[in-house]
């Protein structure tokens, strides 16, 4: 693995862009100044892959709906209704995920770990902040797989062209006019930063925006409004599993809207399928041995070291790594538990000198658009680091 | 979904100098409303309910007791058996026989339920009783139980993890007090309200 050090960006710049998460409650920095080094082929091969695993999780979407495994996938039964109702109709458009990935460095293949699909974040990082670095450590901005602003700024114009080309955008907007508003809970800087960073992008490319914590949106037969203003679209940096099982009421009155076509929700509810690590069993079932898949099943692997976790478990928590004589190597706690465990079959993540596991992150927005690392220990964890990438 | 893609290669992603200076002037414009004071009970009390009912999943464990593995509000109530790795729904007629035979296990002092001594798991009957929809299919016997203080202390114990349980109360609890509360308006608000508004800790989305 080729690590190459740069000059950081002091933390007061970071605030000023509003990037208030740059530090770990260990006080340690967030971003690592140690950017990995790949070649241009390494960086087209993920873009490759994350392609193709799209392609197949949209499959595989299908072959859930089709043969109702929305219990397998461990999806709240409230939610299975809006689910179909926003794979329906394209006006439900994806605005952006993010595969996890192992591999793809060091001569070692790409393997899917997860696609979260839903509330992504580390966007503002992979985005923003190394290629900020990049341009502060003079490097050519070129060198960089990392077109994620522009992507995310594509997407959000076919939100209203669709499928039939951006460049109409202006023109089909002027007689629509439709507004989105953005929302994230109350108490996080970080999420309300990523709300607000996809609130500039959509708000630079041409659209009506406004911001507001979720506790104050309002929501009516008409649909969900803002100090009596409609928005015809909706964009929620909340889990859709936390809504199907913290807010059922709201996943009622969300999927009357939906039905009744009052509201466009961002991301739509069918991510929740992609979100679901029980997925990853689906996938393994209609591409079996795919060079891209690790073995996952329901029930345990035999005579395999695998990784255990919750379909929706989240940040390394509730995840334990069992070698294949059955004795456990390392797990970690949580507050997950409760939800369907898979079980994985393992890989190991490419490692630095020191020791530090290192896991991609690669952005999807209507196609594979931006690399990022994250580098931390043998399950990565919400202490885990950024790390940037140069392309040679 | 039919998903076409830009074919476009890593080596022509040379478009990303543009926006930086776009990006850096004018994203200051964003700034943290976490400060401004603003009074956080603002539309977490309107939050009102139509949910009357329960959906619970009950998990047969491998010494043959019950937990309840989650549950939350719905229009009505649904009880899912998981035994034996197969799931299924337990019928009106069931858990009618289910809560009779528990409300004489009540009234002659034998419910784990309400035995402050009670030992060991509880049975399928406990175990519905002791869930946030005991409070619905067993109304008939709500008297018997619902005043009883070893209830609570009892049901706590009942629920596979800690955090199901909480999770339960606090929608149970909402949609309890919002149905109480008048709504002049058609409008609701104030989900996923009450968290304060001035940390700034990481965010634990994105796995």
């Amino acid at each position: 693995m080729k690590l190459q050090k740069l000059n950081k960006l002091n933390n007061k710049y970071l605030e000023s862009i509003g990037f208030n998460w740059h530090t770990d409650i260990d006080n340690t920095s967030y971003i690592s100044d140690e950017f990995i080094t790949l070649t241009e082929l390494e960086a087209e091969s993920f873009y490759d892959a994350t392609n193709e695993l799209y392609d197949m999780y949209c499959t595989a979407v299908q072959h859930v709906i089709d043969n109702n495994l929305f219990h397998d996938l461990n999806i709240p039964f409230n939610l299975v209704e809006i689910i179909k109702e926003s794979w329906e109709n394209d006006v439900h458009w994806h605005l952006y995920g993010r595969f996890d990935l192992a591999g793809g460095i060091d001569d070692k293949p790409i393997k899917l770990i997860e696609f979260n699909a839903d509330t992504p974040t580390a966007l503002f990082e992979t985005a923003i902040i190394q290629w900020a670095m990049l341009k502060f450590n003079n490097y050519d901005e070129t060198k960089q797989f990392n077109s994620i602003y522009e992507a995310i700024g594509d997407n959000f114009k076919r939100l209203i062209t669709l499928n039939s080309g951006i460049e109409d955008f202006q023109k089909h907007y002027e007689k629509l006019n439709w507004k989105i508003l953005f929302s994230s809970i109350a108490g996080s800087s970080e999420e309300e930063h990523t709300t607000k960073l996809l609130q500039h992008i959509a708000s630079e490319i041409g659209f009506k925006t406004e911001f507001s914590y979720v506790e104050d949106v309002e929501f009516s037969d008409d649909g969900i409004s803002l100090n009596n203003e409609l928005y015809e679209f909706w964009f929620k940096l909340v889990p859709w599993e936390d809504i199907g099982i913290q807010e059922g009421e709201l996943a009622v009155i969300l999927t009357e809207l939906i039905s009744n076509k009052k509201t466009i929700i961002l991301n739509p509810a069918y991510t929740l399928l992609f979100q679901s690590k029980g997925m990853m069993k689906v996938l393994w079932d209609l591409f079996p041995n795919h060079p891209l898949l690790l073995e996952t099943s329901f029930e345990p692997l035999k005579n395999k070291k695998q990784v255990e976790k919750m379909c929706f478990g989240r940040e390394g928590a509730n995840i334990a790594i069992v070698n294949s004589d059955n004795s456990l190597e390392i797990k970690t706690e949580g507050n997950y538990d409760n939800f369907k465990p898979i079980y994985q079959e393992y890989v190991e993540f490419p490692q630095d000198e020191n020791g530090n596991y290192y896991q991609a992150g690669v952005f999807y927005s209507y196609e594979a658009c931006g690399l990022g690392f994250r580098k931390g220990g043998q399950i990565l964890d919400n202490m885990s680091k950024f790390v940037g990438h140069i392309v040679e | 979904m039919e998903k076409k893609y830009f074919l476009k290669k890593v080596s022509d992603y040379a478009i990303v100098g543009g926006m930086g200076a776009i990006l850096i002037t004018s994203f200051t414009g964003c700034e943290d409303k976490n400060s401004n004071g603003q009074n956080s009970q603002n539309g977490t009390i309107n939050a009102a309910s139509q949910k009357q009912g329960a959906f619970v999943i009950v998990e047969k464990t491998d010494n043959g007791d019950y937990k309840i593995v989650d549950e939350f509000p719905s229009t009505s109530t649904t009880i899912v058996l998981r035994e034996n790795g197969k799931e299924r729904i337990l019928s009106k007629q069931e858990i009618d026989t289910l809560v009779a035979q528990e409300s004489a296990k009540i009234d002659n002092g034998t419910s784990n339920l309400t035995n402050p001594t009670g030992m060991g798991g509880m049975s399928l009957g406990e175990t519905l009783l002791a869930s946030a929809a005991g409070a619905i299919i067993g109304s008939y016997i709500g008297n018997k139980l619902f005043n009883n203080q070893n209830y609570q202390s009892q049901r706590r114990t009942n629920y596979k993890s800690p955090s199901t349980y909480s999770k339960s109360v606090n929608s149970f609890n909402k949609a309890k007090s919002s149905s109480t509360s008048k709504t002049s308006s058609s409008k609701k608000s104030g989900f996923f309200g009450g968290s304060s508004r001035t940390s700034s800790s990481k965010s634990f989305f994105g796995g």
